[in-house]
């Protein structure tokens, strides 16, 4: 079970990259309008 | 309404903003103020954007605080809102003061310009999600590390990867703790500076003592402490209760949906047209009287004017009511607040901002929500013993466990400051009276203050007055009666040819009855020597014969030449020389839906009453029509006060349905009272609530949902009663640890606000049914 004392310390420091992940989404306004982003897939593309 | 329930400006030591003194002069400041007072006394009123309120406490805060200033003649907070209006002498002190003095109290406030409100909610909206987040992810991740120990039993995990479990935890713990729950120790800070006690404390102090306890248990196990750890409960309801508020600030924006999108609907810039034709967008302070304008298809007008080239539709419904588009011909008036439906148009502005009908109605709005209910100031009073109340009992708790382990009496203490829920109490009555309040507005009922929702579904007699309430002001042509030998048709002609001469309203209702008549109208009759005699008639030469058109003594009929006269009638009569020829009745329009609307209110046990200022017989004629029993004729207004009295002596609790006009002092003696808004200026009737459209039959639904209003928020006390009542003594004996506790929080005022929002829907049935 020795590598419990790598893992433990791992899920930390991956829970913090998925947290500064996370930041950089709702400071970039990824999570304003939901809805917006799902209808341009049924949009027309213009050329 | 914008998420500005998680500010964080506490965090940062006030200070004054350098940027604040541009708005010292006036020119700045009336872009949210107007002025108001008198000349030997000129005042200001200003409204701000507040920040950082929690509780109902808070406003309380900001009303002393500001009314201490020199120079600040009143202030009024309203929380639901989030906004402050202040009256201020411009002699005696300025904008930045003010806001440096709401600085100072650990608020923050901007002038509630339009442009600068939306920008702040993004950023507000963006910070509070984000610390929302943060909460949840970490809160999922510390589950991990405490699973475990649901699982195990003691000494079944090696005590050092017991350790490492716990010391991830704690490291995890830490951005809850720093940063999302910021906002609660910031604010429980800002209350204790300034010997206040709010929400917040026992809140900020459960987290905290839950804290402590599960870190000191992390890295010294065997010590004073204890050695079991609590992470796992601190981020969930952490979690929880920024859930709560999340979705509180959600459902309150959207039950004052319809309000926000009535007061702000007028977009801020308009197009104004250059002198060489060609136009430039400019803010709608700079729109002056006279200008022209370019106003888009769905844009809403921005003033009251006329409309100078090209045809369009329009919707008036939230201004009048009428809910089918209007068509508007170049030359015709349009009215601010409504929406230009059908094409771009060009108008010339004719009255602005508050002068306009829209910029009352947005005016009495805000007014409303201002104004505290009776109820809302009891719970007010109640919160702050409640939470020293809650205060003692965490003490005691701690104290009466303290024997058995510090750490098991710290974390039930913890328990009791966080279960606590005096939020449910202060938010059950504003919740549920603003959603009805945004309801009213729907229907084109507006409200002038919350209270007379209370009074409204107290009533137990409803008095309407008669013209301009039951019927409508013009007056119709109901029937007429012609010498034999002469046609209907010629009647009418002969008679519209003097009437059209006239302004008299008669003369008006008979010039239209001949209008009506396709016969009539084919007639083309020329008089000579037409004239009017005020009060009595016209009179005129038709073919060499003198013509008469008026009341009996004018025209020189006696009754025996009569054919049928009728006393539920007003009549005139048509005569030549040779006598009698036709006699008009005449009798005011009833409005529609009116007797449905009084069988309504009948059914619902009220008496309905009908004080009239007119004759006897048509007073007893409308009554008969509409189907009112108990009426009075020929009152003075002193008899109708007098009538009121009475009643008032027998404990009646009187609804008065007049037009607004005339009735003033009698509307404002009433319990209750409600004017019609057609042709009013809003801001003279002195009723409780207007009726914009003028239409009686939503009297009934207007208080059955009155009476719904009341018993939800009776449901809402009730429900924040017995929650604290039950869930403070589980607590307080050890039985709910502290995540349960938050979870019983966090629903609990959201119950409150949920129940509140079914108001924000109108529904059309008897006023007693349903019993919600």
């Amino acid at each position: 079970m020795d590598i419990l004392f790598v893992l433990i310390p791992l899920s930390v420091v991956l829970a913090l990259v998925v947290l500064a992940g996370l930041w950089w989404a709702v400071y970039r306004g990824q999570f304003e309008d939901i809805e917006e982003e799902g209808r341009r897939i049924f949009e027309e593309d213009k050329e | 309404m914008e998420s500005h329930l998680f500010s964080d400006t506490h965090s940062d030591e006030p200070q004054a903003n350098p940027a604040w003194t541009i708005l010292d002069t006036p020119e700045q400041w009336m872009r949210f103020s107007q002025s108001v007072g008198d000349e030997a006394q000129p005042l200001v009123q200003s409204s701000l954007l507040l920040d950082g309120l929690r509780c109902a406490a808070c406003s309380g805060t900001v009303e002393r605080g500001l009314s201490g200033l020199p120079g600040i003649v009143s202030a009024r907070v309203s929380m639901s809102k989030k906004r402050a209006v202040v009256v201020w002498s411009a002699e005696l002190t300025q904008p930045s003061t003010i806001l440096a003095a709401i600085q100072k109290m650990g608020y923050s406030a901007n002038p509630a310009s339009h442009n600068e409100s939306q920008l702040n909610a993004t950023q507000k909206n963006r910070a509070a999600f984000w610390r929302w987040l943060v909460a949840g992810f970490c809160m999922m991740q510390v589950m991990m590390y405490a699973s475990p120990s649901y699982f195990t039993k003691t000494g079944e995990i090696e005590t050092d990867i017991n350790l490492l479990l716990n010391w991830a935890a704690w490291l995890l713990s830490l951005p809850v703790m720093l940063f999302s729950s910021r906002s609660f120790f910031s604010n429980a800070w800002h209350d204790l500076k300034a010997k206040q006690i709010s929400m917040d404390l026992p809140v900020a102090l459960g987290i905290g003592i839950t804290f402590v306890v599960s870190s000191a248990a992390t890295f010294d196990p065997s010590g004073w402490w204890g050695d079991v750890v609590y992470f796992d409960s601190l981020t969930m309801f952490v979690f929880f209760l920024l859930s709560a508020r999340l979705i509180e600030v959600k459902l309150h924006s959207k039950t004052l949906g319809a309000m926000e999108a009535l007061v702000s609907r007028i977009p801020e810039n308009t197009e104004r047209q250059n002198a060489d034709g060609s136009y430039t967008r400019v803010i709608n302070s700079q729109l002056s009287v006279g200008d022209i304008v370019r106003v888009n298809t769905g844009e809403a007008f921005p003033a009251d004017g006329l409309l100078l080239s090209g045809q369009t539709k329009v919707d008036e419904s939230l201004l009048t009511g009428e809910s089918t588009p209007i068509h508007k011909n170049k030359g015709e008036h349009v009215v601010a607040g409504s929406y230009n439906l059908g094409a771009t148009v060009n108008m010339r502005l004719e009255t602005l901002g508050e002068s306009t009908q829209y910029g009352q109605i947005v005016q009495l709005i805000n007014q409303a929500a201002i104004e505290k209910p009776r109820l809302s100031q009891l719970a007010d009073r109640v919160a702050r013993p409640f939470l020293f109340f809650i205060l003692l009992s965490a003490v005691l708790s701690a104290v009466l466990l303290w024997e058995q382990g510090h750490g098991l009496a710290l974390m039930t203490a913890a328990a009791v400051l966080i279960v606590t829920c005096p939020c449910a109490l202060s938010l059950a009555t504003p919740a549920a009276m603003l959603a009805s309040a945004s309801a009213f507005v729907k229907r084109g009922i507006l409200i002038r203050h919350l209270q007379a929702i209370e009074s409204i579904a107290q009533i137990d007699t409803v008095i309407f007055d008669k013209t301009g309430t039951l019927t409508d002001n013009h007056i119709a042509v109901k029937s007429l009666s012609v010498k034999d030998g002469l046609s209907e048709a010629q009647a009418l002609a002969m008679a519209s040819a003097l009437a059209s001469q006239s302004m008299h309203p008669i003369a008006t209702a008979v010039a239209y009855a001949a209008k009506q008549n396709p016969l009539a109208n084919a007639l083309t009759i020329t008089l000579d020597q037409v004239e009017e005699q005020v009060g009595a008639g016209m009179q005129g030469r038709f073919e060499q014969r003198p013509l008469k058109l008026g009341s009996a003594a004018f025209c020189g009929v006696h009754s025996d030449q009569l054919q049928a006269s009728d006393e539920r009638y007003q009549q005139v009569y048509l005569t030549d020389d040779s006598g009698w020829l036709a006699t008009f009745n005449l009798q005011e329009a009833i409005k529609a839906n009116t007797a449905q609307a009084i069988a309504a209110l009948q059914q619902a046990q009220l008496d309905v009453e009908l004080l009239s200022g007119d004759q006897w017989h048509t007073v007893k004629n409308t009554a008969a029509l509409v189907g009112i029993k108990v009426f009075q004729a020929a009152c003075s207004p002193n008899d109708k006060l007098q009538r009121l009295q009475g009643l008032k002596l027998q404990g009646k609790k009187v609804l008065m349905v007049g037009d607004g006009l005339n009735d003033g002092p009698i509307l404002a003696s009433a319990h209750v009272s409600i004017a019609m808004g057609k042709g009013v200026p809003l801001t003279l009737a002195h009723a409780d609530y207007v009726l914009l459209n003028g239409d009686i039959s939503e009297i009934p639904a207007l208080i059955k949902h009155a009476k719904k209003t009341m018993r939800i928020i009776k449901q809402n006390i009730a429900w924040a009663v017995i929650y604290n009542a039950v869930c403070i003594p589980l607590a307080f004996f050890a039985w709910l640890s502290p995540w349960q506790a938050g979870l019983g929080m966090a629903t609990s005022s959201l119950i409150v606000v949920l129940n509140a929002l079914r108001l924000s829907q109108f529904s059309h049935s008897s006023i007693n049914s349903s019993k919600a």
